[in-house]
């Protein structure tokens, strides 16, 4: 019998007797299940903030943007620069041959009762804006007008605030109306207020934009697109960078450390669970000495009965993933969520996979001297065992 | 006491997994600790911020406020105090080191926010030497300063009135932490409002970023503050008004719930050794039937028998909770101090005793439900079919 045959045949038998064994492979089922449920859970925030951040057209976008502060609302661009930066090469063309490039403008307004300063935030856009985002569609109420102190609100600040079409939002200069609820294929701009740029930077009595969203002809325009802003003698103090780049820093800023913190909590617990497998599996190995003895007895190799014992502990260790994730899935996925913005908890495709490789290295880990031992029984001495 | 050598016998039977199956205990317990005490430290940077204390601000992001308003706002009734603040940090090109932001106060501080950990001499000190700053412990730690060192901050171009946007600081002294969690990478370091009025930009000489009042009650502090808000409504600027310790709750609510993550994490750890050490005493008890059996025949009682098993229970997992609460200690102290020195961004983690009292509540809660099926199945147990083998 060729050595894989054996291997096949020998893992069979052990799969098989696994029924007998039940409330033990629970143990690596449910140990790895929450390891990979606390860890595709706690990285569902990250994947769900990231879709909510990054959209696939994003790569052959960039950001200006003027000043150092740090925070965007602070940031000033004055509106003479902007057309010179609409001059710069590499910017694709939107409909009627304009420049496809918006510029921005952010502030925080009056926090709503119960929530923190900082929390409610207009965007205020101007008609590029809505081209760069296809997926921009009034939900209820209608658009708002240029020009007019109106304002239309994302679904997920209209959920998180309780903001309606017909509500009104305190500005500097007064009451403004909300117009009209928008959704944005779950885009971060869902959490914010939108409303005409220039009008809401005459309430907020600044002259300057925050930023500009500019769309590339393609990726590889941005060098060029970069160093002629940068080396522009006409435009001091503009950054650029490219919007993935910028996005990835901003998320950064809310998710770095809990990210972290979620890898080593699924290490920690990991770390736990090895024990467990290595216990387990060792029950296992004693459980069948006397089956792999007689195995051992009537031909079987030492390979196969190895990789028997690490195939089950692996087995075990993958339901445990799947059944992890799944929960994970079944609890978070989907649900919103706010962190300085509406998003929603991802368990993606990507985190199944995480969650099975964690697991998958922690059970074979935990079987691998199990698996030596059970290899190394003499055939004779397991056959007495009683 | 004679159950002790039939309970050490039972778990020296099985040295390797009874060691390894302590070992996980160790670590879920370890974890347990460690999550009581993050929710801890993110419960009591809010428990330690007041709700008699009001932070006064622009309402409409224009980030400053004459400080005149001061003194109307101190006649407000139930308002006790007020105080005034400003912020200067450094440009972001020159945070190759720590970042420095000073916070500037007037001495109205020493009553409107008296949790700034700072004795009367060292007010004495600040208001003698304009300059002068006091650093807090964490604040001092990341950048190795001693006292009587100058420390210098540029504000950029501008930034000044003569136009260099450097300000110079002596420092006075070391302050403890104060009480709660700022965000960000930013600590804390005290200086003089005198000296930012006199050496900021002219144009933003009598204007503050924040002013922070002391009311007579917690009851009064949201009445306080819509009595702000409605009198400043029309005012330019207008003013939006908060208690601390609401702000800093709703702050903690807009970020990621740390305190509803961390309890999460600890209950699945606990879980997951909840399996292993219920199979471990299932095991056990299976496997010595006969035992029991004898023991029963000897005229042992049920309850005796009870005793033993759960003993066997308790033993390994009160153990390892000590073990876990111990190393959970540590982490603690290792968290703190990556926190103090500024590599991890986080409230102040204190190792406490109330942590080591949960991990072992926790692992008696754990022995007791692992021994539930292995005592159900001894009281059912037939004596005679288990002593001769049938």
């Amino acid at each position: 019998m060729s050595e894989l045959r054996q291997i096949v045949a020998v893992c069979l038998v052990g799969i098989g007797s696994l029924r007998e064994r039940f409330a033990s492979a629970l143990v690596v089922v449910v140990g790895t299940a929450c390891v990979v449920g606390v860890l595709t859970s706690m990285l569902s925030v990250t994947a769900g903030l990231a879709r909510a951040y990054f959209r696939p057209e994003d790569a052959t976008r960039a950001m200006v943007w003027g000043g150092r502060a740090t925070f965007d609302q602070m940031r000033s661009l004055h509106p003479d620069a902007i057309g010179t930066i609409l001059d710069a090469p590499g910017i694709a063309r939107g409909r009627g041959g304009a420049p496809l490039a918006d510029p921005e403008f952010l502030m925080w307004i009056l926090p709503v009762e119960g929530f923190a300063a900082g929390s409610l935030q207009v965007r205020g856009v101007g008609p590029a804006g809505i081209e760069l985002r296809p997926a921009f569609k009034i939900v209820a109420g209608r658009m708002l007008r240029t020009g007019m102190r109106e304002l239309v609100v994302g679904v997920g600040a209209a959920r998180k605030f309780g903001l309606t079409v017909g509500g009104e939002v305190r500005l500097r200069d007064g009451s403004w109306p909300i117009v009209g609820v928008f959704s944005c294929g779950a885009d971060i701009i869902e959490s914010y207020l939108v409303g005409d740029a220039v009008t809401v930077m005459a309430a907020r009595r600044r002259a300057g934009f925050a930023q500009v969203i500019v769309q590339l002809v393609d990726a590889k325009a941005y060098p060029a697109f970069a160093a002629w802003l940068t080396g522009n003698p006409a435009l001091s103090s503009v950054y650029v960078e490219r919007k993935t780049d910028y996005d990835r820093r901003e998320l950064g800023m809310h998710t770095a450390f809990y990210t972290r913190m979620a890898y080593v909590i699924g290490t920690i617990m990991a770390l736990g669970a090895l024990f467990g497998v290595v216990k387990i599996m060792y029950g296992t190995v004693r459980g069948r000495t006397r089956e792999i003895g007689t195995l051992r007895a009537i031909g079987f190799g030492a390979t196969p009965v190895v990789v028997s014992v690490l195939a089950e502990a692996a087995l075990l260790g993958a339901i445990g993933a799947v059944v992890g994730a799944a929960i994970a899935w079944l609890i978070f996925d989907g649900r919103e969520m706010w962190v300085w913005g509406a998003f929603k908890l991802r368990v993606t495709p990507l985190l199944w996979a995480l969650g099975l490789a964690w697991a998958l290295v922690t059970s074979l880990l935990g079987g691998l001297l199990p698996a030596l031992r059970a290899g190394r029984l003499p055939p004779v001495e397991a056959l007495r065992v009683e | 006491m004679k159950f002790i050598p039939l309970v050490w016998a039972s778990l020296r039977r099985n040295k390797a997994e009874s060691a390894l199956t302590l070992l996980a205990l160790c670590v879920g317990f370890m974890l347990f600790g460690v999550m009581i005490a993050v929710n801890a430290a993110y419960e009591r940077a809010i428990d330690e911020t007041r709700m008699d204390r009001l932070i006064v601000a622009c309402a409409f992001d224009c980030g400053v406020i004459p400080v005149g308003y001061a003194q109307k706002l101190a006649r407000i009734p139930h308002v006790t105090a007020v105080g005034a603040e400003v912020w200067t940090g450094e440009l972001a090109e020159n945070q190759h080191r720590p970042p420095i932001t000073v916070t500037f106060v007037d001495q109205g501080m020493r009553s409107a926010w008296p949790e700034l950990p700072m004795t009367p001499a060292d007010w004495r000190a600040l208001d003698a030497s304009p300059s002068g700053i006091f650093l807090s412990r964490k604040a001092a730690a990341r950048r190795n300063v001693r006292v009587g060192d100058t420390m210098i901050l540029n504000s950029g171009p501008g930034g000044t009135a003569d136009g260099s946007g450097t300000y110079y600081f002596t420092v006075l002294g070391f302050i403890p932490d104060p009480p709660g969690w700022h965000a960000g990478p930013s600590d804390t370091i005290v200086g003089n409002l005198r000296y930012a009025q006199s050496w900021g930009r002219p144009d933003e000489r009598d204007l503050v970023n924040i002013l922070r009042l002391a009311v007579d009650s917690p009851e009064n502090a949201r009445g306080v503050c819509r009595e702000i808000e409605a009198w400043y409504t029309n005012a330019s600027p207008a003013l939006y008004c908060v208690p601390a310790r609401a702000d800093a709750q709703e702050l903690a609510d807009a970020n990621i719930n740390m305190r509803q993550i961390s309890l999460g994490i600890g209950a699945a750890g606990l879980f997951m050794i909840l399996f292993l050490c219920a199979n471990g005493i299932a095991e056990s008890v299976r496997e010595r039937l006969p035992e029991f059996g004898v023991l029963k025949a000897m005229g042992y009682r049920d309850g005796h028998i009870a005793l033993l098993v759960i003993l066997e229970a308790v033993i390994p997992t009160l153990l390892a909770a000590l073990i876990g609460g111990a190393l959970a200690w540590d982490v603690d102290a290792l968290v703190a101090h990556l926190a103090l020195t500024g590599v991890i961004d986080m409230p102040e983690m204190r190792a406490s005793l109330a942590a080591f009292g949960w991990a072992l509540l926790a692992s008696l809660l754990i022995a007791l439900l692992s021994a539930v099926a292995p005592l159900y199945r001894l009281r059912r147990m037939d004596v005679a079919a288990v002593i001769t083998g049938r």
